[in-house]
C-alpha cells in the first residue's frame, strides 16, 4: 500500500525491477491552471544489454542525458545497446539525435517510418518490428504489442516479459498537479489527483480524437491485452506510473471516457471562433 | 540556384539546390518542394502506397517580410536552406509557422533556419517558448544556447489576424484546425486566397517524381479526388477512427472555414496543391460527403486496430 506523500521525487526512479523511469514534465496550462504532463523515457536493463524506450522531449535532452548516465553508472546495470520508440512525435522521439551522439550505434526499434527523414546520418541502425516481434535483452525480452490508443498510425507499444510492465507510449496520458507534488510520484501515491479530470486535459491538448469516438470500444479492448498480457505495471510516457492496476486501472478506464464531448467545450480552439461566427443560431 | 517552375519572377541567389520551387502565386506564394520516395517508410501517406509525394513547406513573400510554413525535414536541409536563399535575403526578417509543433516535417529544419535566416517570431499552439521545440542537435555546454533562437514565440489561441510585412495590405489568419489527429494549424493568406492546410487535403501522390505537383482544374477521371479514394486514404493514415465518431462536429468546422473564406487555391503540406475554385469546391464537398456519412448517426462504430486497411 502506497502512502500519501508528496513530491516531488527526483527521476531516476525504479519503478519495477530493472525498470527505471527518466526524463521530465512539461507545462500544460488549462483554465487558468497550470498542469504538467510528463515526457518520459524508461530504462529496462536485462542481463546482457539494456534498452531505452522512448528519447524523451528535446527540452529535456540535459536531463534524460544526465538520467541515463547515472542508470548506467549502477552496478551489473548492462550496457544500453537498444532503443524502443513508440511513435514519431518529438515529445517521443526528438532526443533520437543527441542519444546517438552520445551513445553511438545503438539499434532504433519499432516502426521506424519518417526517421530516416529526420534523422538519416542514423538510418542504417533502424529496424523496423511488427507484432510480436521482441529484442532480446538477455534474461528478459521486450516485445511490439498492439496499440490500443495511439497518436499516429504508426505506433507500437512495448512490453518486458519480466515485471510484464506496458509501455504504451500516448495510452494512459493524464496530467498531474504540479501545484501538488505530483512530479515523480506513480499514480497510487499521487492521492489527489482526480484522472477523470487530468485525462480530459490531456485529451483536449493532445488526443483530440478521443473526444470524438466512442471510447467504451477502445477500453473494453484495453482491457482485453491488458488481461492477455497480464500487465502487472504501466509505464506511460505522460502519464504517472501505475503501480497498482486493481486500484488505479478503473480510475483510468473513467478518465478515457471522460473525454466525450470535451471538444464542444474547448475555449482555446479557433475553429470554435470559426463555427460560432457562421453556425446558425438558435 | 534553385530551380522555380509555375512562375516568371526573376530571383536570384542561393546555392545549388536539387529540388524544386513551385511558384503558387507569383510574388506572393512559394512551395518549397522535397520529394518524398513512398516505400512503405512515409507515415504520411498509407503503409502500401507506392510511388512519390512531396512535402511542401511555403514560403510567403513580401518586400520587407517573409513567413516561411513549415520547416520540412533534416534530410533535406540544404535543399531547403538553398530554396529559401534563393527567394530572400540574409536580414529579411522573417516569421516561422510549424503547423504541427510536434512533428519532424514541421519543425526539422527549424533550427537550420533560425541559424541562416533572420528569424524574428514564431507561432504555435504550445504555450512554451517555440525554442524549446526545435532544438534537435547536441549543444556544446560550454557555449550555451544560440543568439538565434531568441526569437519571439507567440501562442496561437483562438483566431489571430496577423500583418505579413508592414504594407498594411497582406494578413494571414491562423486558427486550430477543424479536423486533425494531433495539435494542427491552418493558415489563410486573403491576399492569394490561398488556404494552407498542413496535413489535410494530402492525399494526391503520383507515380511519377515529376509529378506534376499542382493540379489546376477537376478531372473526374483522376481517381485521387474522388470520394472514395480520399475516404480509404484517410481512414488509412490519419483518421482511422472517424467511422462512427462524432464527425458532425468536424463538419460543421470544416464548413465553417469553407463558407469563411473565398478559397482559390488548397496548399497541403504534402502532395499536390490544388487549384481553382471548382477544384477546391470539389474537394471541401468530398471531405464534406465524408464526414456525413461517417457520423455515428449514421455509421456504426467499431474499434480499429492498428493495421486494418479499408
Amino acid at each position: 500500500m502506497h502512502a500519501p506523500f508528496k513530491g516531488p521525487v527526483p527521476l531516476p526512479r525504479e519503478i519495477a525491477p530493472g525498470v527505471f523511469w527518466i526524463g521530465g514534465c512539461l507545462t500544460q496550462k488549462f483554465k487558468g491552471r497550470e498542469y504538467h504532463g510528463y515526457n518520459a523515457a524508461f530504462i529496462v536493463t536485462g542481463s546482457e544489454a539494456s534498452l531505452l524506450v522512448e528519447t524523451g522531449h528535446p527540452k529535456d535532452f540535459p536531463a534524460v542525458e544526465d538520467h541515463i548516465r547515472k542508470v548506467m553508472a549502477r552496478p551489473g546495470v548492462a550496457p544500453l545497446k537498444h532503443i524502443f520508440i513508440t511513435h514519431q512525435e518529438t515529445p517521443h522521439s526528438g532526443g533520437l539525435g543527441r542519444v546517438l551522439d552520445k551513445y553511438p550505434g545503438l539499434d532504433i526499434w519499432g516502426d521506424v517510418s519518417d526517421y530516416h527523414l529526420a534523422f538519416p546520418q542514423h538510418a542504417h541502425l533502424l529496424h523496423f518490428m511488427q507484432e510480436g516481434d521482441s529484442i532480446d535483452l538477455g534474461d528478459r525480452k521486450f516485445v511490439a504489442v498492439e496499440p490500443v490508443v495511439r497518436d499516429l498510425r504508426t505506433t507500437w507499444w512495448g512490453f518486458d516479459d519480466k515485471t510484464r510492465t506496458l509501455f504504451p507510449g500516448d495510452g494512459f496520458a493524464y496530467s498531474h498537479y504540479h501545484w501538488d507534488g505530483h512530479c515523480g510520484l506513480v499514480a497510487e501515491e499521487a492521492t489527489s489527483l482526480d484522472l477523470a479530470d487530468v485525462s480530459a486535459v490531456f485529451a483536449e491538448r493532445a488526443l483530440y480524437w478521443t473526444t470524438m469516438v466512442d471510447m467504451n470500444l477502445y477500453v473494453d479492448r484495453l482491457v482485453e491485452v491488458m488481461k492477455a498480457l497480464d500487465v502487472q505495471v504501466v509505464a506511460p510516457t505522460h502519464g504517472l506510473p501505475v503501480t497498482d492496476l486493481p486500484r488505479t486501472f478503473p480510475k483510468i478506464k473513467d478518465g478515457l471516457l471522460a473525454g466525450d464531448g470535451a471538444y464542444d467545450t474547448t475555449v482555446q480552439d479557433g475553429t470554435k471562433a470559426v463555427v460560432d461566427e457562421y453556425a446558425p443560431r438558435a | 540556384m534553385a530551380r522555380i517552375e509555375g512562375g516568371t519572377a526573376a530571383l536570384g541567389g542561393g546555392a545549388a539546390a536539387s529540388g524544386l520551387i513551385t511558384e503558387v502565386v507569383e510574388g506572393k506564394v512559394y512551395a518549397l518542394r522535397s520529394l518524398l520516395t513512398l516505400d512503405g517508410r512515409v507515415s504520411a501517406y498509407p503503409g502500401p502506397t507506392r510511388g512519390y509525394s512531396v512535402s511542401n513547406s511555403y514560403l510567403l513573400r513580401e518586400p520587407d517580410g517573409a513567413a516561411i510554413l513549415d520547416t520540412g525535414y533534416a534530410a533535406n536541409e540544404q535543399q531547403v536552406i538553398a530554396q529559401i536563399g534563393s527567394l530572400i535575403s540574409k536580414d529579411t526578417p522573417v516569421t516561422i509557422f510549424p503547423l504541427r509543433i510536434n512533428e519532424f516535417m514541421s519543425v526539422g529544419n527549424a533550427m537550420a533556419i533560425c541559424r541562416d535566416f533572420n528569424v524574428v517570431e514564431a507561432f504555435s499552439p504550445t504555450p512554451d517558448p517555440i525554442k524549446i521545440w526545435i532544438n534537435f542537435a547536441s549543444i556544446d555546454p560550454a557555449t550555451g544556447e544560440p543568439e538565434y533562437l531568441n526569437f519571439k514565440s507567440t501562442r496561437i489561441t483562438g483566431l489571430i489576424r496577423h500583418e505579413l510585412g508592414r504594407s498594411g495590405k497582406r494578413f494571414i489568419e491562423m486558427f486550430q484546425t477543424p479536423i486533425r489527429l494531433i495539435n494542427t494549424t491552418w493558415i489563410w493568406d486573403e491576399e492569394t486566397r490561398t488556404l494552407f492546410t498542413s496535413d489535410s487535403f494530402t492525399q494526391v501522390s503520383c507515380d511519377n517524381p515529376n509529378g506534376p505537383w499542382i493540379i489546376d482544374a477537376y478531372d473526374p477521371s483522376d481517381e485521387r479526388l474522388s470520394a472514395a479514394f480520399m475516404q480509404s486514404f484517410l481512414l488509412n493514415t490519419r483518421y482511422w477512427w472517424i467511422e462512427g465518431a462524432r464527425t458532425e462536429t468536424l463538419r460543421r468546422g470544416v464548413e465553417a472555414v469553407f463558407k469563411r473564406y473565398p478559397i482559390e487555391t488548397i496548399a497541403p503540406g504534402y502532395g499536390a496543391i490544388l487549384r481553382g475554385r471548382a477544384l477546391v469546391e470539389q474537394q471541401f464537398g468530398v471531405l464534406d460527403d465524408i464526414l456525413r456519412r461517417m457520423d455515428r448517426t449514421r455509421t456504426k462504430a467499431y474499434y480499429v486496430s492498428r493495421d486494418l486497411v479499408r
